[in-house]
């Protein structure tokens, strides 16, 4: 499958990382990738040796694999992502009356 | 200009295996530790030579560089087994929690830099110490009297403790001229009982 078909735009993953590299500089080289425009990184549970993070990319045409290269390299692992959006425009989730 | 760029990348990647393993502080820790017995074992070395009466500088050459790769790979193999076995536990640490290979990731290779440079200083440092304090015996043609040699040998010794202690009081941010004094009086303790030992 092409990395870049469908313009990727959006992807919210939940990663488990050790504290060291810290998310300042996952953060960072998170931003530097291609297609990147931002990222944000937050932490909802930490442990001694490890955390877990909330890791949002926004861009245009984000490279999937690319990005998960980084977060492994770092150590991390991705337990699953948790939104993605895709296409001309960023659809945000709607609400429904199942909601 | 290649060579340049790749020289600075890896100076960037090994401050950031340091940042990660943080070893820094062991190494420095190191050297100064295997420095300072380097230092001493090579004063215990010359100054047995020296009250057992012997004359030929080739004599204290041989047996002090013997001395030194002894002393040298004993700080290396030393280091080398205590960190690699610390530092294989911490990684397979991380490895069950995270459940994840880490081996080649950039923990992993920080973990293994960080076994090679403080290996590498566990083992040059006692070997580069001990052969300073041997250098007055390369020369010994030029100085003549061999006494000179062991003097000239022994102030040296003084002088390494002394930077030695230096460097030690410019990491604890205190009075650099105490420190100097202090590793210094060891040498001068290691001297005086050596030099009381019986001679035949």
């Amino acid at each position: 499958m092409a990395e870049s078909m469908g313009n990727l735009r959006r992807l919210v993953l939940d990663v488990l990382k050790p504290l060291d590299p810290s998310i300042v500089e996952l953060v960072q080289f998170l931003a530097e990738q291609r297609g990147v425009d931002g990222v944000n990184i937050s932490i909802y549970e930490i442990d001694r040796r490890v955390e877990n993070a909330k890791v949002t990319v926004e861009g245009h045409d984000l490279r999937y694999q690319e990005i998960v290269s980084v977060i492994e390299e770092n150590g991390g692992s991705v337990h699953s992502i948790d939104e993605v959006a895709a296409g001309k425009v960023l659809i945000e989730d709607v609400e429904t009356s199942q909601d | 200009m290649k060579l340049l760029g790749r020289w600075s990348q890896g100076i960037d990647n090994l401050r950031e295996y340091e940042r990660i393993a943080g070893f820094w502080q062991i190494a420095r820790r190191a050297l100064a530790n295997n420095a300072f017995d380097g230092v001493l074992t090579m004063v215990g070395v010359v100054m047995g030579q020296w009250i057992g009466g012997v004359e030929s500088a080739a004599t204290v050459i041989l047996t002090g560089i013997a001395t030194s790769i002894s002393i040298g790979i004993s700080g290396l193999w030393g280091a080398y087994l205590a960190e690699s076995a610390e530092r294989g536990r911490e990684l397979a640490e991380l490895e069950k929690i995270s459940l994840t290979d880490l081996g080649e990731t950039k923990i992993g290779r920080a973990s293994r830099v960080a076994v090679v440079v403080v290996s590498l200083v566990d083992g040059l440092s006692p070997l580069a110490s001990s052969l300073i304090v041997l250098t007055p015996f390369f020369f010994a043609a030029l100085i003549g009297d061999i006494i000179v040699s062991y003097v000239i040998s022994m102030a040296l010794a003084l002088v390494c403790l002394f930077g030695l202690g230096m460097f030690l009081g410019h990491i604890s941010g205190r009075s650099l001229i105490g420190y100097g004094i202090r590793t210094a009086i060891a040498g001068v303790v290691a001297i005086v009982i050596t030099r009381l030992l019986p001679t035949n």
